[in-house]
């Protein structure tokens, strides 16, 4: 049974996105002239303003930068408690995810953390959704 | 004018900020906020401040009634606008320039005007939050578009019928999804969350706890005790402040600022022209801005936008000819409790990581070194997206903020800070 969950942010550059995380692969638009990865999706490169930007495989893996947990109904798809955390990549960008298989009693900071897809489903239809499991050392 | 999608990153609780079009705008700096140049320092002054009763109106909403029908944000701005008027010992004719700033609805400028019953040479609805509003306001008048102008912000969120915010698709001016709108498929979603991931990895970073951050909102609930027309006078303890609800964790429900309606006028003449008034002029020495173009959410968690407090700060003080130790008085935006020490350790008034230890040594206290939000903030006294603390900042600098006045502070230093950009303002008692 998938995860309802808000809606997603979807045409142009976001569903090239999402296709690739539905093949279960985590891919970041990286410049072709800085070389900078870029997160969430852009027509230009920040850094540059470069419109070469490519879809790239990423490791998936990274650590635990922060996170937040909701007690307040901003969703009302979500039950409360609901946590959130922010990973740092190893390519660098940051990225606002969920965790998956440990709650914010475990958390630790820069916790090493690996990607997962888990089965979801908004008003577009079923898709995975990068979430992020612990990764043991 | 017409209605802009709701955009960008301001602080607090959405329907959000529209970019001025630019017909204000002549110098244009960064980012397409107004650059900051020496030949204007002190050419212009604040001579009238009018707010609305905050205090009351908040309480007249909690407690209504059905049939209680909240004032619109025409109707605050009219009873702003008259107490200005008033304060500067101006008559309502002198006002031959207006620039009304209604945040939750476009304002209808003719209806404005007769409403007030005035006929401005020069009138429009570009302004916005406290962060680009008055240095455009300077450029009208020293380059004689208008002699007396009133700046004119109003917010109805109580009254608003429709809610406009949640959703989706909001963007900003590149076309990227605000962050917060973006990450919505993970739950993550609202200002607060923002705030709510700094303080984490802030705790992370410099070991800082709960009780350490509640110190912020107990010191400026302190100083809305000193001011009859803030919402939240009520005592508030370290204790009560750890008892309180979190809202996202880490934080609680004192960390973030108020809901509430409003509205504050300002009136503005050039500083040869500002003689002879009732008080002292206010002279708008300096100002700065300086936005983040890449990698927002690591510029907002990680440097919690230092390089922008430090590059606008820069700005301003060099545009008024002051340094940092010239300033008696911060009036910072506290949408959240932590991203007012962002600000204060951003533009270098103490180390980072030791803010919340300036804050419990006293130093953003009436006695302190930064006495800081001195009405309360948007904390406790009312969410006027900046507007009220210049009108602070204003009171202080005429000296006439009776009990909670800072005593002989000449130099102000007021911020808005949104989660991607820096606006400092200096203001001097003229005089």
């Amino acid at each position: 049974m998938p995860e309802r969950r808000p809606n997603r942010t979807l045409g142009g550059v976001h569903d090239e996105f999402w296709r690739f995380c539905d093949q279960r692969e985590l891919r970041l638009q990286q410049c072709g002239n800085c070389a900078t990865f870029v997160w969430p999706p852009v027509e230009k490169c920040e850094q540059c303003g470069d419109a070469g930007l490519e879809w790239q495989p990423v490791a998936g893996t990274g650590a635990l930068m922060s996170w937040a947990t909701f007690d307040y109904p901003y969703h009302r798809e979500l039950p409360l408690p609901w946590d959130t955390i922010l990973v740092e990549l190893e390519e660098g960008p940051l990225f606002v995810s969920n965790p998956l298989g440990f709650t914010r009693d475990d958390m630790e900071p820069m916790m090493p953390v690996s990607v997962d897809f888990l089965e979801c489903e908004d008003d577009a239809g079923p898709f995975l959704l990068p979430v992020f499991r612990r990764r043991p050392l | 004018m017409a209605t802009v999608p709701p955009a960008s990153t301001v602080a607090g609780h959405g329907p959000q900020r529209q970019r001025p079009s630019g017909a204000l705008i002549s110098v244009a700096g960064a980012a397409g906020f107004t650059k900051p140049d020496r030949e204007l320092a002190r050419t212009v002054s604040i001579v009238g401040v009018g707010d609305s009763d905050y205090a009351a109106d908040y309480r007249a909403s909690r407690a209504a009634g059905p049939g209680y029908v909240p004032p619109d944000d025409l109707s605050l701005a009219t009873i702003a606008f008259e107490r200005a008027v008033a304060d500067s010992g101006l008559r309502r004719e002198d006002v031959d320039g207006l620039n009304t700033c209604f945040m939750y609805a476009p304002a209808d400028v003719g209806e404005v005007c007769s409403t007030l019953g005035i006929h401005p040479r020069y009138a429009l609805a570009e302004g916005n939050i406290m962060d680009d509003v008055i240095p455009p306001a300077v450029v009208a008048l020293a380059s004689g578009r208008c002699d007396t102008i009133a700046l004119l912000y109003a917010a109805a969120p109580r009254a608003a019928t429709k809610r406009v915010y949640g959703g989706t698709t909001y963007t900003d001016d590149r076309g990227t999804p605000v962050s917060y709108y973006y990450f919505t498929p993970w739950g993550w979603s609202s200002q607060a969350a923002h705030w709510a991931f700094i303080f984490r990895n802030y705790q992370n970073v410099f070991g800082a706890t709960e009780a350490d951050l509640g110190s912020i909102a107990v010191a400026l609930r302190t100083h809305a005790q000193r001011n009859e027309n803030a919402i939240m006078r009520a005592p508030l303890t370290i204790d009560d402040y750890l008892e309180s609800r979190y809202i996202v964790r880490p934080l609680h429900l004192f960390d973030m600022c108020l809901v509430n309606n409003g509205a504050v006028c300002l009136i503005l003449r050039r500083t040869d022209a500002s003689t002879g008034l009732p008080h002292v002029p206010v002279e708008v020495a300096g100002w700065g801005h300086a936005k983040v173009s890449a990698d927002k959410m690591r510029n907002l968690v990680v440097e919690r936008l230092r390089p922008q407090f430090d590059e606008a700060g820069r700005e301003a003080f060099a545009m008024a000819g002051l340094s940092r130790s010239d300033v008696g008085l911060f009036q910072g935006y506290d949408a959240s409790s932590i991203h007012l020490v962002d600000q204060i350790e951003g533009y270098g008034f103490t180390d980072p990581g030791t803010g919340l230890e300036f804050c419990q040594d006293g130093q953003l206290d009436l006695g302190g070194s930064l006495p800081t939000n001195t009405s309360g903030g948007m904390l406790s006294e009312a969410y006027m997206h900046g507007w009220n603390h210049v009108v602070e900042a204003v009171r202080q600098l005429r000296h006439e903020a009776g009990e909670r006045q800072v005593t002989d502070v000449t130099t102000s230093m007021s911020s808005v800070a949104t989660t991607d950009s820096a606006h400092p303002l200096l203001l001097t008692r003229g005089g």
